[in-house]
């Protein structure tokens, strides 16, 4: 633990003490700035009863640079890329040094809940989840049931 | 910026049978209403003299080819303005200016601003950034109602900063270090950050070249220069911020555009906002002041962005279609596509693919690939949407290749001055034929023709998304009659031997006026 900044150490400590509901998140036992993250998806959402696993590194820069996240498990999402990767204005240009991974959780957690197919990273899917919204979705439960269901 | 495409084997015969006729008419026409100096240095002057003296000695000066004399045909009389519009429908004011010079503008604007409304050149200076540097109207809106304007620029919090308790110590919501109270400083909203965390943030945020545009690290109130300068550590972080931060300044005023050459930082100042050319007179770029790409008309700038990316898109896929055959992705064996399947199976390697994104077919089944939607309905409409799509590829090849063929022709016109140069040069200096005088009617006519070629290949991309009906008819009508004088003139202009200038000057006046004629619709309306 040597090194690490006084500001993850309180974070970390703050995540573990009173964790988001829905959503845990374990530093990993060689890498304090690697955190192993599962969110469940969100009830009302074609992701309700899934469980999915992200990824979540503090680069060095970090808080001045925003945490790298990533999913882990498959999921049939406009904003959510096939390598996992996530559109979301606070992991790029709208992070701001007084955001914590906390937030960054629970925005990703909304984001499951409200898809936004007119800020696409996976196109196929955003335009399906514009022009039919009723197939997207089955698209999307189909894919948690697949992927997201008894996978830890 | 150019289409690479390399479909273009299929050749066009430039030459369009010349319009019969009406030639001669059409030159008399256009010698009465306007004036045409086109020719040499000496009538140009006794033409000039007869109004003005002072531009007299101020274009006896010019050293430049006879060009910028035939685009100035009509400075006659004030009362002939709109003659004058119609003579050269590309007439355009703008000044190329320094950066030193722009600087003065704009510092000029910032005092104004705050010596009127007695706020910091610093928080002026964002302002007027804010709104497009229009001075008038910040004034207006700031003594309506101070406190919505500057709120509204996000320079000043939506609520008034909540007094902080009285403790000397403060916990950094950043580091979460615990620190003296005046180690603590913030932008005038209620966010208090440690120094340390500033420098860190500021000097990021210069870094990825964000100036202006630097919020406050716990909301979205701006930072003045006043505050970032001196948080930054270093001269190179300090420069760096100014440098971008002028530029920034330079984007927001709809009066100024860098000149994208090369290099070059000359700004050009134009007071309209227009689709119309700019040469900077440093670098002699050309392009569109509007959209800052190369000049494009009779094309506008939203159009001539599509075809460009269309070219771009388009060129692989043009390539498919038309080869017929593709390589396999895994052992470049050479396939042939001889039925409608897209799966494909290479009989040399046995490796299974999609013929229209070259994947492995395998992940086509689960995967959300982008040529999915295909594979979703493999049936009949299928078919005719691909007999459509050829159909859309056939027009658009025509507008390509011609577009692209002008464009080669430019290119080759190009070697063809040089070698007139050379020709000329040898002439004149063995004194077997003429001057230099008698011989800048022809210089004059390549860069007529190069200016004429320009238009035209610029006319396919603005012909290709124009509607059917009368008027595509018109324009197509126009546009193939400026082709085929501008190739009567290439013919001549590459065979003249002599220094008379009759028949070449008759072929000028009629490319000229036919670009003219082609450009006025679009530049007028
Ligand atoms: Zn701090
Ligand atoms: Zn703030
Ligand atoms: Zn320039
Ligand atoms: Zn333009
Ligand atoms: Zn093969
Ligand atoms: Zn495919
Ligand atoms: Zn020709």
């Amino acid at each position: 633990m040597a090194g690490l900044p006084r500001r993850i150490i309180k974070e970390t400590q703050r995540l573990m003490a009173e964790p988001v509901p829905g959503i845990s998140a374990v530093p990993d036992e060689q890498n304090a700035r690697y955190f192993h993250v599962v969110v469940a998806g969100p009830e009302g959402s074609p992701f309700e009863g899934g469980v999915f696993k992200l990824e979540l590194f503090l680069p060095e820069e970090y808080p001045m640079s925003a945490p790298k996240v990533r999913f882990m498990t498959k999921i049939y999402h406009p904003n959510i890329d096939k390598l996992g990767r996530i559109c979301l204005d606070i992991l790029k240009d709208k992070w701001s040094p007084a955001l914590q991974i906390r937030t960054v959780l629970l925005s990703i957690q909304a984001l499951l809940s409200a898809p936004n197919p007119d800020d696409p990273l996976a196109n196929d899917v955003a335009e399906l989840w514009k022009v039919n919204e009723a197939e997207a979705i089955r698209n999307a439960r189909e894919w948690t049931r697949t992927y997201a269901m008894g996978n830890i | 910026m150019h289409c690479r495409s390399r479909i273009l084997a299929s050749k066009i015969d430039p030459h369009l049978t010349p319009s019969a006729g009406g030639h001669i008419n059409c030159v008399r026409n256009h010698k009465e209403r306007f004036c045409t100096k086109v020719w040499t240095k000496q009538e140009k002057k006794s033409t000039m003299s007869n109004n003005d003296n002072e531009s007299d000695v101020e274009y006896s000066e010019t050293e430049e080819c006879g060009y910028d004399d035939y685009y100035n045909p009509c400075n006659d009389a004030d009362n002939e303005t709109m003659n004058q519009k119609k003579c050269d429908p590309e007439h355009f004011e703008f000044e190329c200016l320094t950066v030193d010079q722009v600087d003065r503008l704009l510092n000029e604007l910032v005092e104004t601003l705050s010596s009127r409304l007695r706020l910091t050149p610093s928080l002026s200076k964002l302002l007027l950034h804010a709104h497009n540097w229009a001075l008038d109207s910040v004034i207006r809106m700031y003594l309506e109602d101070s406190s919505q304007l500057l709120v509204q620029s996000k320079l000043k919090p939506e609520k008034p900063p909540v007094v902080k308790t009285l403790s000397k110590t403060l916990v950094c919501p950043i580091c979460i270090m615990m620190l003296p109270k005046d180690v603590f400083c913030g932008i005038g909203c209620s966010h208090l950050f440690c120094k340390g965390c500033w420098n860190t943030y500021l000097e990021t945020q210069v870094m990825h070249g964000v100036s202006t545009a630097t919020e406050c690290m716990g909301c979205s109130v701006m930072a003045t220069e006043d505050f970032v300068l001196p948080l930054l550590a270093t001269p190179q972080l300090k420069e760096r911020y100014v440098r971008h931060a002028f530029s920034d300044y330079v984007r927001s005023h709809p009066e100024l555009r860098f000149c994208p050459g090369p290099n070059c930082n000359i700004i050009i100042r134009a007071k309209e906002n227009k689709s119309k050319r700019i040469v900077c007179n440093s670098c002699k770029t050309t392009f569109c002041f509007r959209c800052g790409s190369d000049y494009h008309a009779p094309t506008d700038c939203e159009t001539i962005r599509h075809w460009l990316t269309k070219c771009a898109d388009d060129s692989e896929t043009a390539n498919y279609i038309s080869a017929h055959t593709k390589v396999c992705p895994k052992c470049q064996i050479c396939i042939e596509k001889n039925g409608g399947c897209n799966h494909m199976q290479c009989y040399g390697c046995k490796h299974d693919f999609c013929w229209m994104c070259l994947g492995d077919w395998k992940t086509h089944g689960s995967e959300y690939y982008r040529c999915s939607r295909y594979e979703e309905n493999p049936n009949v409409a299928n078919e005719s949407s691909h007999a459509r799509a050829k159909e859309a590829l056939k027009k658009y090849l025509h507008y390509f290749e011609r577009w692209e063929n002008h464009a080669k022709s430019l290119r080759l016109e190009e070697q063809t001055l040089q070698r007139i140069r050379e020709r000329i040069q040898c002439k004149v200096m063995t004194g077997t034929d003429g001057t230099w005088i008698d011989w800048q009617c022809l210089l004059d006519a390549a860069a007529l023709l190069a200016r004429c070629r320009y238009t035209l290949q610029y006319t396919y991309p603005y012909a290709y998304y124009m509607d059917a009906g009368p008027r595509k008819e018109l324009f197509e009508y126009q546009q193939a009659q400026l082709e085929a004088e501008i190739e009567n003139l290439s013919w001549k202009v590459e065979r003249a031997e002599t220094t008379d200038r009759g028949d070449l000057g008759i072929q000028m006046d009629v490319c000229e006026k036919r670009r003219t004629t082609l450009l006025q619709d679009f530049l007028e309306s």
